[in-house]
Order: structure tokens, then sequence, then C-alpha cells
């Protein structure tokens, strides 16, 4: 699942005949803008669909707070104000996303802990998680690819094909299954569960978060694996390739330095789409891992029914998703610039 | 897979039979027979029941009684997954069926009703790809109550965009021939010219997204069952019995393989039809027979993209 068209809807009409210089600037301003016509409207009404999930609850948070004795109509009434329940859906919303972007996500209904905090606690496991997944996507992928496309054919290139193509059909949470039984429970080599933060020794750490985030990226792995050995083989096979390798250059740089570059492209759209959503699959990890992260508090919250919490952080993976795919977008367009600064 | 891939959508382009000629199609549509018959008679052949409690029998393995061995409670590990294969396919389908009617539908009418229409729904489609699937199906049991069907509606609210983007694209593409142009200008209405001309062109992408779709929220539903999400404990899913298993990994490690094994085979049978269907229907060449002349140049056409695709 992408967001791959995110910044393009706006550039499509002012993409033609290569502009000439002067008119550079022109362009990029109207690239923003009309990304930003894409953008604004992605935010407002996916933060409009988290917000009213709590409206659609028939639930009733006066009630609910006060608990069933104490609840009588005047009660209800005033904690209903109090809590501005009592305006327009529109208004309550717009008050809502106020409060958001000053970092005020309301308090949890139970515990009345704020939810902003409860989310920043335990932000650092996901996001540990998901970054060294990512960086054990490149290594691994990465690895994967070259191996398979400068041995195309042989029986390398076959086994990872294979290989690519089974770990694509596991879920991540039977991956990390998996790897718990052979790792964790069959060998004793890394913790079966649990988690301790960097502060508490970084081999610790990384020795709690190296399960999960490896679940976590063999998908990805694969997908990145898949996309380079493709490119790479295509790249291999061009003029300026063989030509270098007339010239008598090491392979080894002509790999690098030429093919490697040029056959990037594609494989790095692959990880940069497919990053927003490790952040979302660690919980499938951490669920298997059993680590204090998001998707614990989203199903505790969800199961004593807590909306604010759960507004909270759909929103917060959500906008994280948004984000990151401008990101993504823009530094790919950037880095696969053409001549006319048009990107790609 | 270039390779493969370019062989089979020549033979594609050409041979009028069916996806059935592929060898891991025909595996596949096996696989996939053998699930929906478990889905429709599992709980009539299941050998046990699958909530009798056995405390004489923990943990066995595999044996002639118990084919996959029982769970913590003695449970019959087979019966449990026969039994629990009806509710996981079914809600899977339940949700494909879901993105289906709210994103084919808009795809084909955003290009025909007009451009702000395009545009709203649009990013409205955007907005949803924001939101990751389990995150907003859990957040929507909370707020509509923690059961199967709230669950399948929110996976099939986050399939529409996909179903809707493969769609628009689709429809696109051929809204713009020049013989919708000659309908058109023969005096044929919009809706003639969806139900003739569009929707027998779009409907190979809508078969091909529609099976990687199922394996899209057949994972979701494993995954959310795993979770506890939509079902009570007593009641076999594929997920249920995978996250049962989790908790005695130190008395039993091999038992999580088998539903692990069956989800993986029945995703991997439903990504290899897919991929069938996406070789046949190369780059918008139809699956099914096609009563329009079909013009060499579009053959030809064809052809080229399918090669230009491997």
């Amino acid at each position: 699942m992408t967001v791959l068209s995110l910044t393009r809807g706006g550039a499509a009409g002012a993409a033609g005949a290569p502009p000439p210089r002067r008119r550079r600037g022109r362009v990029a301003l109207a690239r923003i803008g009309g990304g930003l016509a894409v953008l604004v409207p992605i935010v407002f009404l996916s933060t409009f669909i988290t917000f009213c999930l709590g409206a659609l609850s028939n639930s009733n948070p006066a009630a609910t707070i006060l608990g069933q004795d104490a609840a009588t109509p005047a009660a209800v009434a005033r904690l209903d104000n109090y809590l501005g329940l009592d305006h327009p859906l529109i208004v309550q919303y717009w008050n809502w996303l106020v409060q958001a972007v000053h970092g005020n996500l309301g308090r949890s209904y139970f515990t009345q802990i704020p939810v902003s905090v409860s989310i920043a606690q335990r932000l650092p496991v996901d996001l540990s998680i998901a970054i060294l997944a990512l960086i054990l996507a490149v290594v691994i992928g990465g690895t994967a690819g070259i191996v398979a496309a400068i041995r195309r054919g042989g029986w390398l290139d076959r086994g990872i094909t294979a290989a690519c193509s089974a770990v694509s059909t596991l879920p991540a949470f039977v991956v990390g299954i998996i790897l718990v039984v052979l790792f964790a429970v069959t060998v004793h080599v890394f913790p079966a569960n649990g988690y301790v933060g960097p502060s508490a020794g970084l081999g610790d750490w990384l020795s709690h978060i190296f399960l999960p985030s490896l679940a976590l990226s063999l998908a990805v792995s694969a997908d990145v694996a898949r996309q380079l050995r493709t490119s790479l083989v295509q790249v291999l096979e061009q003029n300026y390739i063989v030509g270098a390798r007339v010239r008598g250059l090491p392979y080894r740089r002509i790999l690098v330095r030429h093919a490697l570059r040029n056959a990037a492209g594609p494989a790095l759209v692959v990880l940069g789409n497919d990053f927003p959503q490790m952040l979302a699959g660690a919980v499938a990890a951490e669920v298997v891992f059993s680590l204090p992260g998001l998707g614990q508090l989203l199903l505790e919250s969800a199961q004593t029914r807590d909306i604010p919490v759960v507004q909270g952080l759909l929103l917060v993976v959500s906008v994280f998703v948004i984000v990151v795919n401008l990101v993504v977008n823009t530094t790919l367009n950037w880095l696969y610039r053409t001549d006319d600064g048009m990107g790609t | 897979m270039s390779g493969r891939r370019r062989l089979i959508g020549h033979n594609g382009a050409k041979g009028s039979g069916s996806v059935l000629r592929l060898p891991s199609a025909r595996i596949a549509v096996g696989i996939l027979a053998a699930i929906a018959f478990l889905a429709a008679f599992g709980s009539v052949l299941a050998p046990q029941s699958p909530l009798a409690i056995n405390a004489n029998a923990l943990f066995q393995g595999p044996s002639l009684h118990h084919l996959l061995g029982t769970d913590y409670l003695g449970r019959d590990v087979l019966s449990r997954l026969m039994v629990g294969t009806r509710l996981s396919v079914l809600t899977a389908v339940e949700a494909v069926g879901i993105g289906l009617v709210l994103g084919a539908i808009p795809g084909i009418a955003t290009v025909f009703v007009g451009r702000s229409f395009d545009f709203a729904i649009n990013r409205v489609s955007d907005a949803l790809m924001t939101l990751p699937y389990i995150f907003f199906a859990v957040a929507v049991t909370a707020a509509l109550g923690n059961g199967l069907p709230q669950a399948m509606i929110a996976v099939g609210i986050l399939l529409a965009p996909l179903f809707f983007r493969v769609t628009r694209a689709a429809t696109l593409e051929h809204a713009r021939a020049q013989y919708v142009e000659a309908a058109e200008l023969l005096g044929a209405s919009k809706l003639h010219v969806i139900r003739v001309h569009v929707l027998r062109k779009v409907l190979p992408n809508i078969v091909v997204t529609t099976a990687s779709m199922t394996a899209a929220a057949l994972l979701a539903v494993s995954f959310l069952t795993f979770l506890g999400i939509g079902v009570q404990p007593p009641t076999p899913t594929w997920g249920g019995v995978m996250s049962s298993d989790l908790d005695y990994l130190a008395q039993a490690p091999w038992a999580p393989f088998i539903p692990g094994v069956l989800i993986a085979v029945t995703v991997g049978a439903l990504n290899a039809l897919a991929d069938a269907f996406r070789d046949r229907s190369t780059a918008g060449t139809l699956v099914i027979a096609d009563p329009i002349v079909h013009t060499d140049l579009e053959r030809a056409d064809g052809d080229r993209q399918s090669q230009a695709v491997a």
C-alpha cells in the first residue's frame, strides 16, 4: 500500500516539454502548489476519519468516566460540556485538531494519563524496530539482489529468487514466531521477548530488538532484492558497462560506481514506500515478542474502548505515514531529477 | 522471473486457452478449491469436535488419532483448523467484496462524471491509503465493538483505494480509445459505453486485483484473529490457533508451523493465481472472449507491451 503519487498529482499538468531555465522557478512553485493541493486535503480527510471513529462509537464517554452510579443526567451533561461533547461534530473535530497540533491529544478515559505521554513512552520501541528493520532490509535485500544479478541464471540466483517468493507469502507474525522457535527456544541466542532501552546498554538493546526487526525486514528485503536484481540485470547489459569492462576497469568498481548507482533507484522507491508500513508492521513484531510498543497500547485501549488513546495512535501513525511518504518522494525526485529539474 | 514472465506473456497474448494452462495456476486453483471445500464442509468433516478438551492428551505430536496433534487443552488441531477455515476465508472474502464495491464503482465513475468529482474521490482514496490496515481495523473495533464484521468493514474500506486506483487507471486507458469516441459520436450514452466497452476491458484488471487483495485480506484476517480481534477464544480460526500456540512454544515448538504453513500456502496460491491472470491478460489484452472487433494493431501493441514488461 503506497501513496506513491502523493506529490505527483499537481505536477502532471506541468510535465511536458522541458521548460527554459528562467521558468524553472515557476515550475517548481507550481509543483509545490500542486503538491500542497493534494497533501492538505489528505491530511484533513485522514484526521477527520480518525476523529469520526470516536463519534461513531456508541459509547458515552461521560457516562464511562463517571461510572454507573455517578452518571446522573445532570453530571453527564456537565462533563459533556467540560469535554466539549455538546458541540456539533465539525466544531469538535476542529477543536480536537487544533489541540492535536499543539501536542495535546487528550487524556485516557480510564487512567487520565495524557495520550501524548503514553505515545511518547512507547514510540521509541517501534521506531527502533522499524529503523533497524530498514537497515537490515538494505543489507539483506541489497546483498541478495546484487548476488542474484551477478550470478544470474546460476543456482544462487534461482535460490534467492525462490527464497524471495517464499518469504513474501509469509506474514510478519508467522516469520516472527519461526524466528522465536529457531533462535530463542531451540538455540538460546536471543531473548524471546521483552524490551530494554538503549540506556541499559547498546548490546542488550540490540539483542532485544534484533529478532523483531529481522521478522519485520524479511518481506521488505525480498521486495528490495527482487527489484534490485531486475534493474541491475538491465543496467549490466547496457553498453556503457560493456565499455567500462573493455577499458579494463576493475569489476568491483564498475559494479559500485557505474551499475549500482543507476540500478538503485527502483529498489529505493520500494524501500521508501515500504518504510511507513514498517511502523505499522512493528505491531506484529511487538505482539509476537511482547514488546511494550504502540501496538500493545492500541490493543489494550481497543479492549477497554479508550477512544482518545485509539484516536491519538491512529493520528500519529497516519501523520507519520504521510510525512515519511512526502520525504521519500521529495528525496527520490531530487536524487533522480533530470536536467530540466522536473524529477522523474 | 523475467524470462518466464515473457514466455508466459507471449503465449498468453496469442493463445485463446484459459489461465489453467499454466502449471502454477493449476496448482493454485487446486489448493484454493481444497480451501473452499474446507470452508464449505470443514465443520461437517472434522474428525473430532474442535472444542472437546482432553486433559490426558496435551501437546501431542501428530499421530493416527490426532493427525496434526493436539493443543494446550488437548483439542484436536486438525479439527480446529478445518472448522476455523470457514470463518477465516469468509471474512476475507467479505472484506474483498466491500473493497471491490466501494473501489471499483467510483473507479469507473470518476472517469465519466467530472473533474472535481475525480479530484475529490482521489483525495479520499489517498487519505484512506495513509491509514495502516491493522491500526485502522483495531481502532474500528474499538469504536464499533469487537466483532469480525466490524473489523472486516474496516479492512474492506482500506482495500477500496487499491481497487479504485487499478479500476480508474484501466478505465482511463480504455475510455479514451477511438472506438469509444466513435460510439459516443454515434450517440451512445455513457452507461452504454461503460457497459459495453469499458467494463469488459477493465474486468481483467479487477480480477487480478481481486486475487491479490484476497491474499492481503486473508493475511489481515489471520493477523487480526491472531491478535484476538473479532472472535471470542473458543471459536477456532487460523490466526487464533496460532496465537494459542505462541504461549506454549516451550512445550510444543513445532505447533505454530501448522497454521503458519496453511496461511502461507493459501496466500501463496492466491498470489500465484493473480500472477497467472496478470500474465494471461498482459497489458490490457483480454482474459474473456471479446465480441468487439480486435484489431491486429492492438494485438501487436499488447505483445510489444508484454515484452517491454519482461
